[in-house]
């Protein structure tokens, strides 16, 4: 196929180049104005811009170039329908979560300069990896979005050293060796199966066929790749992580996390297993992916659902609900290794994405907002109690986004559940892992309704001063949108659904 | 239209009264009493404007909601549902008036949860689509959660989780078959939908059916709720303030019944028939477990608790009955039973009111001190025993007579045999009415004859005018549906005789599937041929292909049948046979009488159109 001129190919990345390029513009414009008193907001402000600027590009590439798919560099880079639709979910989480930050920021008083640029060469870090179109560009992608979330978790600078900085701390450093083993075994799978074929071209191996399936070196490869990935969607066994970080970071940064960087390792998946790795005998022959990933997605509901039981702490909580997340989304990945419907549950797992997406941002959203008591953060469910007296929206706000992580409708939550399991009982073989899905689901609402519990039925301490939010309009804003997009998706999840279903991939 | 207006209208009334101020406490109590009570006289229009002689789904509205899924926002009214509807609107405004001091705090919430809930629940009880019933059936549970644990009792909370816990297991475990049957649908016609009257058309093979029914049966005997899934009851109905408790025990257990009525039976026949038996007998052993240990409590609410899975335990046992007077007489005590124990609930909600105490032993003698009110409670404990006369009796009784005539009536109508020893069970059934009538009998002797022991007691004060308000309009449907059940009969009977031969139908094509398998025609290309070809032959035809053995009792029967269509005009105990018409047919049909009928006038699968007529029985599966 003839190469496109090399301004158009730039041209197709536009987006990619446009955040990494704000990144910098950030990071110089922080550094040059850090003395000053409105440095913050106004880096902030600035990250704003140029999110929304991105945002604004992809809408206008997608509007004229359709969802067509452009193969770009010699197949390095895929622009197709799925990575615009994944690169525009990545940019609308980073959007909410800098509409969340600045009062966050200032209310913990934490002083981190990088904050936004980081958060910036992440996302474009996302956006390669939904576009990787080569194994080795897939790396490039997941280490460009890792490092800086690494360095974000530690992102809880004070001038005075706490303890909560060194959780924080600690949180980063574990995240960042358990990320460093994670990319060692993605690569050391990425060279068997280069050893095997010879190639790391996602389109190369495709035309292998069922060749593939009797390659040993490649087989083993796959499944290397299988653990790395797994990794970065804190799927059980390897989840160890989750808590512990999630727990440690910054809330908004701890959204962000759950949200945008859990979708684009689902991006990573979906484009090596279901693309690269999409070929029957390697789904579901003997030595495919499908059955192991089949015993994955079941231990990840299960392990996640039943721990996150015992958690007290709200952070800690949600983040064994984001691993049992995974291990719904992982039943998507595994319906769409059957080619047959493989668009269709593609689809599906973009559109529980996004409604995951917005909840979960929404969710740390509202933990970040609720502030701190005594000089620490309110983590706790106790310090929860009598939120729906004190603050009636925000407790309705948060309600609703618990229940649309329970998969109640009529919430985003669960059009997004239907759609995933209906592109799985598709697959007859299936039916179990949904079965046992909608029953840890069933397990979920006990500790979802655990903090609606502490907002609604209980009273607030009697010494309690009110709340000192972490107010500002702009997480206003956050939090409002981010209600109404639930809701509206749960009223009338068609549009939302005619969106995803544009995120087709492969040429 | 008015049905939608019915369904959203208690919705818009929620909203309105959030924005109410939060001071105005009497505002908010009597904005939600009015605005239910207007509601109730909106859905009387349905009882105007619905046609009594259809079977069919009325007033209906169809508009696409999700396109791509095949869900619709389709609701319809039937004979079936039409009751129930007017029950759910009838009692909330009930149970907001009687709500009185069992709710001391944040008022606006409690009436915008009552108005929810009332949405959730009227729309569970005519959603057409099965995605639409589900978020109803859910929207509902989250009303009754905060119920629950914001006004309930000391143990709310647990009460609360335990209640949501229960209803979810059943119901994912249907959202599974709901998604289980969509696509099996689309793969038979290519198309994805939700609809239910769509899906009555598909017969799946006996292993599906299994499944499927197995699984939405769990979801609704959790919420009737038949005897091993009840244990959530006593809990909730304890902890519930007392207009939770009227809703929850008035309407939200019928869900559970109408659900097994309104789906799982229709879609599934043949797994239904077989299970039929075990069903049937959880149904006795609820109603006579239920009573014992009713009659055990002390505490005064769990009794009432109890006496509920009794009572339910009819409504089961006349479902599985298959026959018309059965399946009537479930329907008729399903409302007959929203009205009594709700009253209970209501009255003893007064009571607690009063004296913070739900032991029976604390009270005593209250008949010399509040004479009125007694009396009113006398009535609807009657009423929830079954005197003759009053609503509760009518429905047991068409219900016993439904089971104990089972297998004549099974051979008349051609329905499938379901009731194993027909008399034996209904006899186990009626010891439950004498339990009943001892259990209310000893509590109501223990709380309000005898001599006033507590001297506390003494100053209670009798029915103000707002719970005479609330209390009366019970009182009285408990009498006028005793004296006058005619007019709920006669409306119900059409869709009740509709949905028992579409039942015989779909089960008859069950079997032909069951058969074209055991004969090895197991190749689904094989059996998609099959189905295609028996889909377009006429039902009278499939009669001839399908010879049995006619009973020569027909004639006999018919006259013996006469003097009783007289005596009832409704023509409901015409189709009980006689004596003779018993003993000699049982072994075959004994003609085409009862709803063979209806047949006669016309054919079983009417061209009424694809939506509204009766099922176009359509076979498949694998």
């Amino acid at each position: 196929m003839k190469d496109l001129s090399t301004f158009s190919q730039l041209l197709r990345i536009s987006p990619i180049v446009l955040v990494a390029g704000w990144a910098l513009l950030t990071l110089l414009v922080e550094s040059f104005t850090r003395n000053k008193e409105s440095n913050r907001s106004f880096v902030g402000h600035l990250t704003l811009v140029g999110l929304s600027a991105t945002l604004l590009l992809q809408l206008l590439l997608l509007g004229k170039m359709g969802p067509k798919a452009i193969s770009l560099f010699h197949g390095r880079v895929l622009m197709d329908g799925f990575a615009m639709q994944m690169g525009m979910l990545f940019v609308v989480g980073a959007l909410l979560t800098v509409l969340l930050s600045p009062s966050y920021l200032e209310g913990h008083d934490i002083d981190f300069g990088e904050y936004y640029p980081l958060l910036l060469f992440s996302v474009a870090g996302m956006m390669i990896i939904a576009a990787a179109g080569d194994l080795m560009v897939l790396v490039i992608g997941i280490e460009t979005m890792s490092l800086p979330v690494y360095a974000l978790c530690s992102s809880w600078r004070r001038k005075a050293a706490s303890q909560r900085e060194e959780a924080s701390l600690e949180a980063s450093f574990k995240y960042f060796i358990m990320g460093a083993f994670s990319t060692g075994i993605t690569v050391y799978g990425i060279a068997l199966v280069y050893g095997a074929t010879g190639t790391t071209l996602f389109s190369d191996l495709v035309a292998l066929g069922p060749e593939a399936a009797t390659k040993g070196l490649l087989v083993v490869g796959m499944v290397m790749l299988l653990g790395g990935l797994g990794f970065k969607v804190a799927a059980v066994p390897f989840h160890m992580w989750t808590p512990d970080v999630y727990q440690g970071a910054p809330t908004p940064v701890t959204g962000f996390m759950a949200a945008a960087v859990k979708a684009a390792a689902f991006a990573a998946m979906l484009r090596v297993f279901t693309y690269g790795f999409g070929t029957k005998e390697l789904v579901f022959g003997s030595n495919g992916w499908a059955s192991i990933l089949a015993v994955i997605a079941a231990l990840t509901m299960l392990l996640g659902n039943l721990t996150a039981l015992w958690q007290s702490n709200v952070k800690r909580m949600l983040a064994y609900s984001s691993i049992a997340h995974a291990g719904y989304l992982l039943i998507g990945v595994i319906a769409a290794g059957n080619p047959s419907i493989s668009a269709e549950a593609r689809s599906a797992v973009v559109f529980y994405l996004w409604a995951y997406t917005f909840t979960t941002i929404g969710a740390f959203g509202v933990i970040a907002w609720i502030g701190k008591r005594e000089g620490r953060e309110r983590e706790d469910v106790d310090d929860w109690a009598g939120l729906a007296r004190q603050r009636p929206a925000m407790a309705l706000a948060m309600t609703i986004f618990l229940l649309s992580l329970a998969g109640v409708p009529p919430t985003a939550g669960f059009f997004g559940k239907l759609f995933v399991f209906k592109a799985a009982l598709a697959n007859t073989g299936l039916i179990w892992l949904v079965v046992l899905g909608l029953l840890t689901s069933v397990v979920s609402v006990y500790y979802y309704l655990r903090i609606v519990v502490a907002m609604y039925f209980k009273d607030a301490p009697q010494q309690e001063p009110d709340i000192q939010p972490m107010v500002s309009a702009t997480s206003r804003v956050a939090l409002f949108g981010a209600t109404l997009f639930v809701l509206l998706v749960g009223m009338y999840p068609t549009s939302l659904w005619k969106h995803a279903a544009k995120a087709l991939m492969g040429l | 239209m008015i049905l939608t207006a019915v369904v959203l209208l208690p919705l818009l009334a929620a909203i309105l009264t959030l924005l109410l101020p939060r001071e105005e406490k009497a505002l908010i109590r009597n904005f939600g009493v009015a605005a239910s009570a207007l509601i109730f006289l909106v859905s009387l229009v349905l009882l105007w404007k619905f046609n009594t002689k259809s079977p069919d789904m009325q007033l209906g509205i169809q508009l696409a909601w999700v396109k791509t899924l095949g869900i619709s926002f389709h609701m319809g009214v039937d004979g079936i549902s039409l009751f129930l509807v007017l029950l759910t609107t009838f009692l909330t405004p009930v149970a907001i008036l009687g709500a009185g001091g069992a709710v001391t705090k944040r008022h606006k919430e409690f009436v915008a949860a009552m108005l929810v809930l009332e949405t959730g629940m009227l729309g569970a009880f005519v959603a057409m689509d099965m995605v639409l019933f589900y978020v109803f059936w859910e929207l509902m549970l989250v009303p009754m959660y905060l119920l629950i644990g914001i006004w309930g009792g000391e143990r709310r909370v647990y009460a609360a989780i335990k209640f949501v816990l229960y209803t979810m297991v059943g119901s994912v475990l249907m959202l599974v078959a709901i998604i289980f049957m969509y696509l099996r649908f689309h793969e038979l016609t290519g198309v994805y939908t939700f609809d239910l009257l769509e899906w009555k058309r598909m017969i799946l093979t006996p292993a599906e059916q299994f499944f499927c029914f197995g699984t939405f049966a769990l979801a609704f005997m959790i919420k009737v709720p038949v005897f091993p899934l009840h244990t959530w009851l006593p809990d909730a109905h304890v902890e519930a303030p007392t207009p939770g408790s009227v809703i929850l025990a008035g309407v939200l257990l019928k869900l559970g019944t109408y659900g097994l009525l309104r789906f799982a039976m229709p879609l599934f026949p043949y797994a239904s028939t077989k299970l039929a038996p075990y069903i049937a007998i959880l149904g006795i052993v609820g109603i006579i477990y239920g009573a014992l240990l009713a009659y055990a409590q002390k505490d005064a609410k769990k009794l009432i608790a109890y006496s509920s899975i009794s009572h339910l335990g009819f409504v089961v046992l006349g479902l599985m009955s298959l026959s018309i007077q059965g399946t009537e007489g479930a329907i008729f005590v399903m409302i007959a039973h929203g009205i009594t124990s709700g009253g209970l609930f209501l009255g003893f909600g007064m009571l607690y009111e009063r004296r913070h105490t739900r032991l029976m032993s604390e009270y005593g003698g209250l008949w010399k001190v509040v004479p009125k009110f007694s009396a009113l409670y006398l009535v609807i404990m009657l009423g929830s025993v079954g005197l003759p006369g009053l609503c509760g009796f009518v429905g047991e009784f068409l219900v016993l007579v439904g089971s104990y005539d089972h297998h004549a009536a099974a051979v008349i109508q051609g329905v499938p045999v379901t009731l194993p020893h027909p008399k034996l069970m209904t006899a186990a059934a009626a010891l439950g009415v004498i339990f009943s009538a001892v259990y209310l009998l000893v509590m109501f002797q223990k709380v309000f004859f005898g001599p006033v022991k507590h001297k506390i007691n003494l100053s209670l004060r009798d029915v103000t005018s707002r719970e005479l308000g609330a209390i009366v309009p019970l009182v009285v449907m408990t009498i006028a549906l005793g004296i006058f059940p005619s007019p709920l009969l006669r409306r119900m009977e059409p869709a009740v005789k509709q949905h028992l031969a579409e039942y015989q139908v779909k089960y008859k094509a069950s079997i032909d599937v069951k058969k074209a398998r055991r004969a090895k025609v197991l190749s689904r290309k094989a059996l998609r041929g099959l189905a295609s070809k028996l889909r377009t032959i006429k039902p009278a035809d499939r009669q001839k292909l399908r010879p049995r053995r006619r009973g020569k009792a027909a004639a006999a029967k018919a006259s013996k049948g006469k003097w009783m269509k007289k005596t009832f005009p409704s023509r409901r105990l015409g189709n009980l046979p006689g004596r003779g018409a018993r003993r000699r047919g049982l072994k075959g049909s004994a003609g085409r009488r009862g709803l063979g009928r209806g047949r006669r006038r016309a054919p079983i699968i009417r061209p009424r159109g694809r939506r509204h007529g009766m099922p176009q029985p359509m076979r498949g599966g694998r």
